[in-house]
């Protein structure tokens, strides 16, 4: 008989550790292969703990509703030295056979770049996973932090390499990493700079450059886009009657101000365990410039009515456009939301990307006359439509919460008297 | 003419008695019997009165080679076994290595140390002591590699006007033969790069610089170019030397003979991360023998010690990376 | 070789009047110095510690007068030897400076107290690991043996708790085997630390080992500084012609503690009361005095001068600055291409 431990499994990258929920066994239990012997909670989901071989449950190391470390022992199972044997286990030597398992592999040559590393991946883990085995946080509730490697990790040579380029890591996406779970290691990133030497290139303007870095900070986060159609006619009708007349853009700012007003947890921003709430409802909108965007704000909108805000908005506009915004306009920072109309380049539809500091990100398609069936009447009728499109921070916002927003606006937008 | 390491070390002390009438020699059994390696074969006759038999006293062989020295002498001391100088290490760490920093005066002993293991030599024949030595201020620490090295850097020792710890390795006395001695040489202090390669570095020195040139050999079958730096002196260390090349392969390997815990491939790893952390493309990788007694039967001792097959196994896992 | 012989046959002390005089005063001068740098270890001005040498002024004159230092003679004290250090030809400077940390002092500042020597002198500056220093003496004797230098003998001080130590036995032991001219001075002072004897060796009198290592062997009252004087000489003499080495030991008490921080409660009355217990400066003044070779008005005209002699150094090593640690080299090499920077990384 050889006695083989029952481990905590691997959860998912990033996962330290897990709370054992339920304990499906008893010492002395006769277990058959892959029963589920532990059932483990992370904070994603709940996961069955299996076993390898049959046996006999020989100890319990755990209890319930504490939490264990990835690689932790949470029992000990009898197997019988056949199958033992087979598994390559005993219990004196189960990490030799994992060192000797190590080494029958070879890591990727470099003459043979077909084969990045994902031969010795097995092998990797199986030494990393033992690795957790010996650290124990020394104080209750601290994070044990995952094994730095993966497809994302930079090494230190990698990041100072980057920095003398002045490169970032959205730079990397096009190089196929040959180290350690498709880590992109120093030699494919300097063949990749010698291959990058050989082709035209030209520099790319401050204003590309800063659009570049706020897209690529705010890529960081899970963001999503949904859209609804919104009917225009009420609105369009409504602008002819003003002088001067308010661009459909500045409808949708003020609607979306009256929204966030009534609920400004959605244009919160999550910081670590919290959400940190909007302070005004300060609202951006894109400009088109030379080689890029602006996006000049409109402070405490929800408090503005429509025609007051109409002259600002021009002159803004203009503003941005000579690239001559006054300093004070991004005083209080870029706004908590920002508006976009793609539908001036006939775009109908559109995923754009909020600001860094921003969560909400609201645009509007191109509008067209179509037949709409109306139920009243019982017939089609032609109505002009637009797609309006929330861009969002996921960890904050979900599908509903989104689609509640657009509807709030889009009911707004029926009544541009109140606005 | 082919002349080994332990032939080159004994030619090494025959020139310096020859070149200056201030040296002799001191140990158990270097007189007329030659030592018990035979480093001193000869050397009694060819001059008389200053080869000379030691009691089994390390602790007093080191105190009078200080007590000596005041009085202009340049001792070269033999301790049988690198492993018996633990008896002297007070004189050594305490007397001769603060005795500049105290005085002002300078204290040029040179102790031999016949290191590291050979089959059999079990747990009292086998340690390597460099680090021990190289912890404390006011010493020198070489670890010849080579036959070249072995007769250079005990002629410098000889002169150096510090007390000089002499690891030389008692598997290379007979194993490792050279066409010659040298007429030149890299000074104490530099370290040698003993291969040249691309993908990764190994810093190394004494006798496992040949089981990673072994390794190497391996690897280079595979595909891979592994450069191997030798310390030859392990304090000072060149950390230059060991930076230069990291900084052509990105990744780096420290193999010793020595225990794991501290110790040369700590201080390597701790310099290079500290000093070059921008230059690594891996974590940093150490190979030391293990964590226990050195073992006397040849199967547990081929495994205790790192040789070239587990300097491929950890390449491999390091280039992996 | 001649002029040695006449250098060592003019001795400066010619007589057994002139010799005990004098080193009466190096006792004297010891004393008052070691009192004054206790009071200055007591006001805050010396840190570390002080050692003294009380009771044992006689014994570790004797040895230190019995060596020449102009012939090559080579001296090793130890804690207890600052009347011998200073009739050995130590500057009562260089003990004040090192006691008080001056950069001018012979270490720099970078040892204190009774870790002091003078190489060139031929005083070893001992470590804190008793017995080691007697092998450096042997070392400097076998180095002038291959010098030629034949003259020269060496002498050693040791405690009793320091021949327990193997470092003691294995000096021994080597200095028999090259028949070293080495004179080896044991001040048995009842205590090592606060461990008596009977927990430090188990025979009789540490001199019965002379014979086992082959060395010849003294046996004295060390309060008594006529026969220390005697014995020393005799001893000097022996390794001088070559008999090899001298175990002296000397019978005594420490009338102090072991350091001034010790206030040596475990020393008993019957200790202090019994034959070793007297003050050995007491026993000399009064065999000066009864001897007729001196008198109470000569004694304290001398403590008068002594005193200014003491109030002298000491203040002088007071006025002097201490070490900077930006001036310092932070060196331990004396190759100074082959020393690595202090890493701080």
């Amino acid at each position: 008989m050889a006695l083989i431990p029952i481990q905590m499994p691997q959860l998912g990258e990033s996962i330290a550790e897990a709370v054992i929920v339920e304990i499906n066994i008893e010492i002395g239990q006769q277990v058959t292969a892959d029963q589920e012997v532990f059932q483990v909670e992370t904070n994603k989901a709940i996961m069955g703990v299996t076993i390898p071989v049959e046996g006999i449950i020989n100890k319990i190391e755990v209890i319930r509703d504490e939490s264990y470390l990835v690689g932790a022992t949470l029992g000990w199972l009898e197997i019988s030295e056949e199958n033992a044997k087979q598994l390559g286990v005993s219990e004196s030597s189960s990490t030799q056979t994992h060192v000797s398992a190590v080494d029958k592999q070879s890591p990727p040559s470099p003459s043979d770049p077909s084969a990045p590393g994902l031969k010795s991946d097995s092998a990797r883990e199986t030494s990393e996973s033992q690795g957790p085995l010996t650290v124990q946080p020394t104080i209750e509730g601290l994070p044990v932090p995952a094994t730095a490697t993966g497809a994302t990790y930079l090494s230190p040579r990698m990041k100072a390499r980057m920095e003398e380029l002045g490169l970032h890591a959205a730079d990397l996406s096009g190089i196929a990493g040959s180290g350690g779970a498709g880590r992109v290691t120093i030699d494919d990133f300097e063949r990749f700079i010698s291959e990058i030497d050989q082709k035209h290139r030209t520099d790319a303007s401050p204003m590309r450059i800063a659009v570049a870095d706020s897209m690529r900070r705010s890529w960081t986060r899970p963001l999503a886009t949904v859209g609804s159609p919104v009917q225009l006619d009420i609105l369009l009708e409504h602008r002819k009657t003003r002088q001067p007349k308010p661009g459909p853009t500045l409808y949708i700012i003020r609607a979306l101000a009256i929204a966030l007003a009534e609920n400004t947890a959605v244009a919160g921003r999550l910081v670590g365990k919290q959400i940190v709430h909007p302070d005004a409802i300060d609202i951006g909108f894109a400009v088109e410039v030379d080689d890029g965007v602006l996006v000049p704000v409109i402070r405490d909108v929800d408090k503005k009515p429509l025609a007051d805000i109409v002259d600002e908005y021009s002159i803004l506009v203009e503003q941005a456009r000579q690239r001559r915004l006054p300093p004070d306009n991004s005083q209080r920072g870029p706004g908590i939301a920002t508006v976009t109309n793609f539908g001036v380049f006939g775009i109908v539809w559109a995923t754009p990307i909020p600001l860094p500091e921003q969560n909400l990100v609201l645009g509007l398609g191109r509008g067209i006359k179509w037949p709409v069936w109306d139920e009243d009447q019982e017939k089609f009728i032609p109505a002009t439509e637009a797609v309006m499109t929330l861009s969002f921070d996921h960890r904050i916002l979900d599908g509903g919460a989104a689609g509640r927003l657009l509807g709030r606006i889009s009911e707004l937008l029926q009544k541009p008297d109140s606005l | 003419m082919s002349i080994t390491y332990l032939e080159a070390i004994q030619a090494a002390q025959d020139r310096a008695l020859a070149e200056n009438e201030f040296v002799y020699i001191y140990g158990q059994d270097v007189g007329s019997f030659g030592g018990a390696f035979k480093a001193t074969k000869n050397l009694a006759a060819k001059y008389p009165g200053r080869v000379i038999d030691a009691p089994i006293s390390e602790d007093a062989m080191v105190g009078s080679a200080i007590g000596a020295t005041a009085e202009g002498m340049r001792p070269i001391l033999e301790m049988q076994f690198a492993d018996f100088s633990t008896i002297a290490i007070n004189q050594i760490c305490n007397q001769a290595a603060t005795q500049f920093w105290r005085t002002g005066i300078p204290c040029p002993i040179t102790v031999r140390l016949p290191s590291g293991g050979t089959e059999g030599g079990g747990p009292f024949h086998s340690q390597s002591m460099e680090a021990i030595y190289a912890q404390y201020p006011g010493l020198i620490v070489l670890t010849p590699a080579t036959v070249e090295d072995a007769y250079s850097m005990l002629l410098e020792a000889v002169t150096i006007d510090d007390p000089v710890v002499f690891c030389e390795h008692k598997y290379l006395y007979y194993h490792l033969k050279a066409d010659q001695l040298p007429d030149k040489n890299l000074p104490v202090g530099k370290a040698r790069i003993a291969r040249t390669g691309k993908h990764a570095t190994v810093v190394t020195y004494s006798a496992m610089v040949h089981e990673a040139l072994r390794a190497a050999d391996t690897l280079e079958e595979e595909g891979w170019e592994i450069e191997i730096v030798d310390l030859r002196s392990i304090k000072p260390i060149d950390t230059d030397t060991v930076l230069a090349s990291v900084a052509r392969t990105g990744r780096l390997l420290c193999v010793s003979e020595a225990f794991p815990w501290g110790g040369v491939n700590a201080e390597v790893i701790s310099r290079v991360t500290s000093e070059g952390f921008h230059l690594l493309d891996a974590p940093p990788k150490r190979l030391n023998a293990k964590d226990t007694p050195i073992p006397f039967h040849p199967n547990l001792w081929k495994a205790h010690r790192p040789a070239s097959q587990s300097i491929a196994s950890s390449l491999r896992d390091l280039l992996r990376y | 070789m001649a002029e040695a012989k006449i250098k060592g046959s003019k001795n400066k002390y010619c007589d057994s009047e002139s010799r005990y005089r004098a080193a009466f005063r190096y006792m004297l001068l010891a004393r008052v110095f070691e009192e004054r740098t206790a009071n200055l270890y007591r006001a805050g001005k010396i840190v570390g510690g002080v050692f003294m040498g009380k009771g044992q002024e006689a014994f570790s004159v004797g040895l230190a007068l019995a060596l020449d230092k102009n012939r090559g003679d080579v001296y090793g004290p130890l804690i207890r030897d600052q009347a011998g250090r200073l009739a050995f030809g130590e500057a009562l400077l260089d003990a004040a400076r090192t006691y008080l940390g001056s950069i001018e002092g012979p270490m720099k500042a970078r040892e204190g107290n009774v870790h002091r020597g003078n190489i060139p002198m031929g005083i070893i500056p001992m470590i804190s690991h008793l017995g080691s220093h007697i092998s450096v003496v042997s070392g400097r004797l076998i180095g002038k043996r291959f010098c030629g230098q034949k003259d020269a003998i060496g002498g050693v001080c040791i405690g009793d708790g320091g021949t327990s130590t193997g470092a003691f036995h294995e000096a021994l032991n080597q200095a028999a085997v090259e028949k070293l001219p080495l004179v080896v001075a044991v001040a048995n002072n009842q205590f090592a630390y606060s461990t008596p004897t009977d927990r430090q060796f188990a025979c009789d009198d540490l001199v019965d080992r002379a014979i086992g290592y082959g060395v010849e062997g003294h046996s004295i009252d060390g309060t008594d500084l006529s026969l220390c004087l005697d014995t020393f000489q005799k001893a000097a003499t022996r390794a001088r012609e070559g008999y090899g080495p001298q175990l002296v030991i000397g019978h005594l008490l420490r009338l102090c503690g072991h350091g001034e921080h010790d206030d040596a409660s475990y020393i008993s009355e019957k200790h202090k009361q019994g034959v070793f217990g007297r003050d050995c400066v007491d026993v000399a003044q009064q065999y000066l005095i009864s001897s007729g070779w001196s008198n109470l008005a000569e004694i304290e005209q001398w403590t008068a001068e002594i005193q200014k002699e003491v109030e002298k150094a000491t203040s002088c090593a007071q006025r002097e600055s201490g070490p900077d640690p930006f001036q310092e080299t932070w060196q331990a090499l004396a190759t100074t291409r082959l020393a690595e920077g202090n890493s701080t990384a």
